[in-house]
């Protein structure tokens, strides 16, 4: 990362094309040496898969209740001569195909909130290392209001008012994130507005968007990265510890979290794969996510010691 | 390593150790019963959630007291004369009560208890005034002599004397003395317990101090995740929990050390069609405008399938607004006959569409306040899919957005609901649909049939009469009713092996006669 | 260093504002509290005059600025379900709070180090192997179903700790019943065991590989390579070298982590059935407590602000390139 910016005093803009691709390549040996990433990788890889043809793989409809066969263990006997390959639930809905479903949602939750609260704080730390002075100020307040205070409990006091709900879920959950990305970014901005690569683009008369956009954002995505990954992880546990209250998806749309949350009244009974199957999703996805993380941190710089 | 080593021993016999010490169990002078909810108060005028009620019971004496299968005793009175009219209620009080703190307790006292509650500069809003109080349109009490107590009511009521053994009685002069404040928090009360300590969220300590009670000390837990109290009492270190979670129960009867009792509820649970003209407006709320279609969808639902998967319970469908004892002994539940449910919709006029879908409808309902509710909810829905209905359910968070919906009888189309009930009337149960604008006539429902024959029933003479008239509404209810009937909430207690409780029917707990086996 | 003290307590106070401003709006405008307060047959009358009396009838900024006036004279209004002074309800709710945070943090962070300093020393073997594995997993499971499975597993199969509960200490010692408070130590301690593990192993997990990578950076230097060449044992290179100077980011860590687990309490309060400040603020928020959730808001808050206010001033007391 830090020699990019160094190829940026010759190039004005950090050149793109061959160096990319042996970026790349370079990336897939470091990946392949530390041997972890390669299996996280794939665990990844199979779960953005089951999010994109889940519903096609599914072989009941997640949603279908069939309270006569319920908390069948599994492969018990499904409705018509289908079977309940990891038992059903406590309504009779089928385990497999919801934690199919249930791909697609975690993952989207997760994706998308971090969007969110990335796109808000990477604008919010630009605009305010960019422009310093009362912007920055006001942004950095209010960055210290929302940490003055548990998360957990602005998420919970939010979703208690919205009302449970994808959407909102994500942006809580999103909103929840946008600081951590806002200080790094303002940080980094703060460092490279001075730089001569950015001088000499405002020299050349470019527009302040074009130099914050074009100019400093490429330069300070690397690090981005690496919290994105971990990012995804920890908004995956968070979604289970709101469905744990009551306050997740509604109950129609399936969550890995929301299903482990449903298990908990049934573990004293013994149903153990109502919750072994959701918190198996969990936690190889999370597990990848983190190791991920762990990779692209070491890989991008090794002295980068961002937490979370 | 060898420091490894070490702290490896050391954490094991610290385990060691802690295997031999003994896990709280109960003493035997002691019972400790696990709550789901919390406890807000001890303010008698200001109880009104049932587990509160359950434990201030204790602490305070009533007049009259009801048990659970409807027989009445005397408690702190021991006689009570009714007026001719109907509206003064004469009760003598024993000879030698005393509160808590010594103090003798007279009837100046047990009139105080009465229109300190109705005071509004004390804006209370406890069961005490905000039921009691409502229901009979008290006026008044005042002390006739040391001994005997006089209530007065606004208008005759056939049930007032339930409602009047309901009222916490204390003492006038630690009452007048302590600010609201410290009486929410340190009662002082006429009851066989007295309030040893209490941590708020965690537990409440009785202490006894008089009879009847078998046991010196009763300790409340709040416990409200359904699976540690199940867990508490297995593992013996509570001897009774409320509301067993379903599907926990197989689990707590085959601990060995526990039983669950199971008990049919009086709380009538139903789906209400919202039949307001603002809702006739909204997707599906035209179609349940027509008793035609709500009769079909009465067949759709498996009521009785409901109770034993969801509920873990066997039960008779309810055949309308009133508890089974005094329901219309002709009529028999609906049956689950999805087929004539499709043919009497096809009928009416809402065949299935080229989806297959006749018309979509809203489906709103509360969150974590009956058994197992947002299952049953999702339950129901799912039946009324299957023929041919498309059901958007809207679970919600039930204490700040449901509850004011329901008081704005604005919920619906379709709202799942439970209403408590009682055994000693059928009056009492109908009494919800008094008029088409009472406040708990959520569905709106006009039916003339019904709303005119209250002015019959009050100018009923014999009690066959009135039961005839009954009868002829129950059966307008069945037909043509404003629900869809469900059944009654069963009550789930788990009770260790090492006590003799019995659960009752009207979610009270009252441990007075409660003790080792 | 007084007026960045200074500084910081004035951005503090701008801070509460805005947290029991967006709270107050937000339970506000989401929920009429006034029909918990009314019995199910309640008249319109009496629907309104409760609503008068709970002064839900103004307009919202009148309400919300009747709360600073009041705030500001240290009058912090009633519990609406308590009807007691909300501020009492939420500090008697605190210390059980604090006592299960504490707990958690002195287990994550006191098994962190060793685990962290131990993986780094034993790198590629087993040891490294099996705490990084436990880490790994550790930051991958969800608390409260942890907790579950330690209720089930320890509380109920083993029998080896109480299932729930709370025994005080820090109540009655601040109460001054000091005596009280130590003999019920050994019991608070003992209870503390499962919630504290089910907040902490989060945290475990993650400050152990922190720990860990930290180290390694550390054990790369050249100060540590010199001393090895010079001869000096491993445990005095560790003790004396690498650890002294991994220790900064620990500090940083303790005051984070401090109010991370505050947060993480909610959930495993509830599991726990522990009378801490978690549920209580949960259980206010759905019944629009809205006194209680401000005061809880403003206490939770100055902790916080507080915590990283003392987390930079150690920070700059043990790092001389830091300078407040």
């Amino acid at each position: 990362m830090t020699d990019v910016t160094s190829d940026g005093l010759t190039t004005l803009a950090p050149e793109r094309g061959s160096n990319f691709s042996r970026e790349l390549r370079r990336a897939g040996r470091s990946m392949v040496a530390a041997k972890w990433p390669v299996l996280a990788l794939l665990i990844l890889l199979v779960v953005v898969i089951v999010a994109i043809f889940g519903p096609m793989i599914a072989p009941l409809d997640p949603n279908r209740q069939n309270i006569m066969l319920r908390l069948a263990e599994p492969m018990g006997e499904g409705p018509r001569g289908a079977t309940f390959w990891l038992g059903s639930d406590a309504l009779g809905r089928d385990v497999f195909s919801r934690l199919l479903y249930g791909a697609r949602i975690s993952l989207l939750v997760g994706v998308c909130a971090i969007a969110v609260g990335g796109t808000i704080g990477v604008v919010a730390g630009l605009v305010s290392g960019y422009f310093g002075g009362w912007v920055d100020d006001v942004i950095m307040r209010l960055g210290d209001i929302q940490l003055a205070f548990p998360f957990i409990l602005l998420a919970i006091m939010f979703l208690v008012v919205l009302g449970p709900g994808v959407i909102n879920l994500i942006l809580v959950l999103g909103i929840g994130q946008w600081v951590t990305y806002a200080r790094i970014v303002r940080g980094q901005t703060l460092s490279l507005r001075e730089k001569e690569f950015v001088e000499a683009a405002r020299a050349l008369g470019d527009s302040t968007s074009s130099i914050i956009f074009r100019t400093i954002l490429p330069n300070i995505v690397a690090p981005l990265t690496v919290i994105a990954s971990f990012n995804v992880a920890s908004v995956i546990l968070a979604e289970a510890s709101l469905s744990f209250l009551g306050l997740g998806v509604p109950p129609s749309v399936p969550t890995w979290g929301s299903m482990l949350a449903e298990s908990r009244e049934q573990l004293i009974a013994n149903k153990w794969w109502l919750a072994i199957f959701p918190g198996l999703a969990i936690v190889l996805t999370v597990l990848s996510f983190n190791i991920i993380g762990d990779w692209l941190r070491d890989f991008l710089d090794p002295r980068l010691k961002e937490r979370r | 390593m060898t420091r490894l080593r070490h702290l490896a021993v050391a954490g094991a016999s610290g385990l060691l150790l802690a295997t031999t010490a003994a896990i709280a169990q109960p003493a035997d002078d002691t019972i400790v019963v696990g709550l789901s909810a919390d406890i807000t108060t001890f303010e008698p005028a200001n109880i009104s959630s049932r587990d509160n009620a359950n434990i201030a019971r204790h602490i305070f004496g009533t007049l009259y007291t009801i048990s659970g299968d409807g027989e009445v005793s005397p408690d702190l009175a021991e006689n009570l004369e009714i007026s001719e009219d109907g509206l003064n209620y004469v009760y003598t009080l024993r000879e030698g009560l005393t509160c808590h703190d010594g103090e003798a307790l007279t009837a100046e006292d047990a009139a105080y208890s009465f229109n300190r509650a109705k005071d509004p500069a004390n804006a209370f809003t406890g069961n005490t005034p905000g039921f009691v109080f409502s229901s009979i349109g008290f006026q008044s009490a005042e002390a006739l002599d040391d001994r005997r107590v006089q209530i007065t009511l606004g208008a005759k009521n056939p049930i007032a004397f339930g409602l009047l053994a309901e009222v916490y009685i204390h003492c006038k002069d630690s009452y007048e003395a302590m600010s609201l404040d410290q009486a929410a928090s340190s009662p002082i009360g006429s009851g066989p317990y007295k309030l040893a300590s209490w941590a708020k969220g965690s537990e409440v300590v009785l202490e006894k101090v008089g009879e009847p009670a078998k046991m010196d000390r009763i300790v409340w837990r709040i416990i409200p995740e359904a699976s540690t109290r199940s867990a508490e009492l297995i593992a013996g270190n509570v001897d009774i929990i409320t509301n067993v979670a379903p599907d926990q129960i197989d689990a707590v009867n085959a601990s060995g050390n526990a039983k669950v009792q199971a008990v049919q509820g009086t709380r009538r649970m139903y789906v209400g069609f919202n039949l307001s003209e603002e809702f006739a407006a909204m997707p599906g709320g035209d179609a349940i405008q027509d008793p035609a279609v709500r009769r079909a969808l009465q067949y759709a639902v498996d009521v009785p399938t409901i109770c034993k998967q969801l509920l873990n319970f066997e039960c008779v469908r309810a055949t309308g607004i009133v508890n089974p004892q005094n329901a219309n002994q002709s009529l028999t539940p609906y049956p689950y006959d999805p087929d004539m449910a499709e043919k009497l919709l096809d009928e009416a006029g809402w065949p299935r569409a080229a989806d297959g879908t006749r018309f979509s409808i809203r489906f709103q309902a509360g969150r974590g306040r009956y058994l197992n509710d947002q299952n049953v909810v999702l339950a129901i829905a799912q039946y009324l899919e299957d023929v041919g209905l498309k059901v958007e359910v809207d679970l919600m968070e039930w204490a700040s957005v449901y509850v004011p919906l329901i008081r704005e009888r604005n919920v619906g189309p379709l709202f799942f609901l439970g209403s408590g009930g009682a055994l000693w009337s059928p009056l009492y149960d109908m009494t919800d649909l008094a008029r088409v604008e009472s406040g708990t006539n959520y569905t709106h429902w006009n039916d003339e049939r019904w709303f005119s024959r209250w002015a019959d029933i009050a100018a009923a003479t014999t009690p066959e009469e009135t039961r005839k008239i009954v009868d002829e509404m129950l059966q307008v209810f069945y037909d043509d009713g404003p629900w869809l009937h469900l059944y009654f909430q069963p009550d789930f207690y788990g009770v260790s092996e090492r006590v003799d409780f019995v659960a009752r029917p009207d979610e009270k707990v009252y441990l007075f006669n409660t003790g080792l086996k | 260093m007084w007026t960045f003290i200074a500084r910081r307590l004035l951005q503090s106070v701008i801070v509460i504002f805005g947290v029991t401003l967006i709270s107050f709006v937000a339970l506000q405008i989401g929920g009429d509290p006034t029909y918990l307060f009314v019995s199910e047959r309640a008249t319109e009358e009496e629907i309104a005059m409760v609503r008068e009396a709970l002064g839900f009838d103004k307009p919202l900024h009148i309400q919300y600025l009747t709360y600073l006036g009041n705030v500001a004279q240290g009058e912090f209004g009633n519990s609406l379900s308590y009807r007691q002074p909300a501020m009492d309800i939420v500090l008697g709710a605190l210390p059980a709070t604090i006592e299960l945070t504490i707990f958690a943090l002195t287990f994550a962070i006191g098994l962190a180090i060793p685990f962290g300093v131990f993986a780094a020393l034993y790198r590629g073997t087993p040891v490294d192997g099996g705490i990084m594995t436990m880490a790994m997993f550790g930051q991958s499971i969800p608390n409260f179903w942890l907790g579950i499975m330690m209720i089930l597993f320890f509380g109920l199969y083993l029998r080896w700790f109480p299932i729930s509960g709370h025994v005080p200490f820090l109540m009655p010692l601040l109460q001054g019943e000091v005596a009280t408070a130590f003999s019920n130590l050994p019991k608070t301690l003992y209870y503390l065991i499962m919630p504290g593990i089910a907040v902490g192993f989060y945290s475990l997990s993650r400050n152990a590989r922190l720990v860990r990578s930290s180290m390694l950076e550390v054990l790369g230097q050249d100060y540590v390579r010199t001393a090895r060449s010079k001869g000096l044992t491993e445990r005095s290179v560790v003790v004396h070298h690498a650890l002294r100077n991994a220790w900064l980011p620990v500090v940083t860590m303790v005051g984070l982590e401090f109010g991370f687990l505050l947060g993480g309490v909610v959930v495993i309060e509830t599991v726990f059935s522990y009378p801490g400040i978690g549920r209580l603020v949960f259980n206010s928020i759905n019944q629009r407590d809205i006194p209680v959730v401000q005061a809880a808001v403003i206490v939770l808050s100055l902790i916080f602000i507080s915590l990283n206010l003392l987390v930079d001033l150690v920070y700059a007391k043990i790092d001389p390139r830091v300078k407040l």
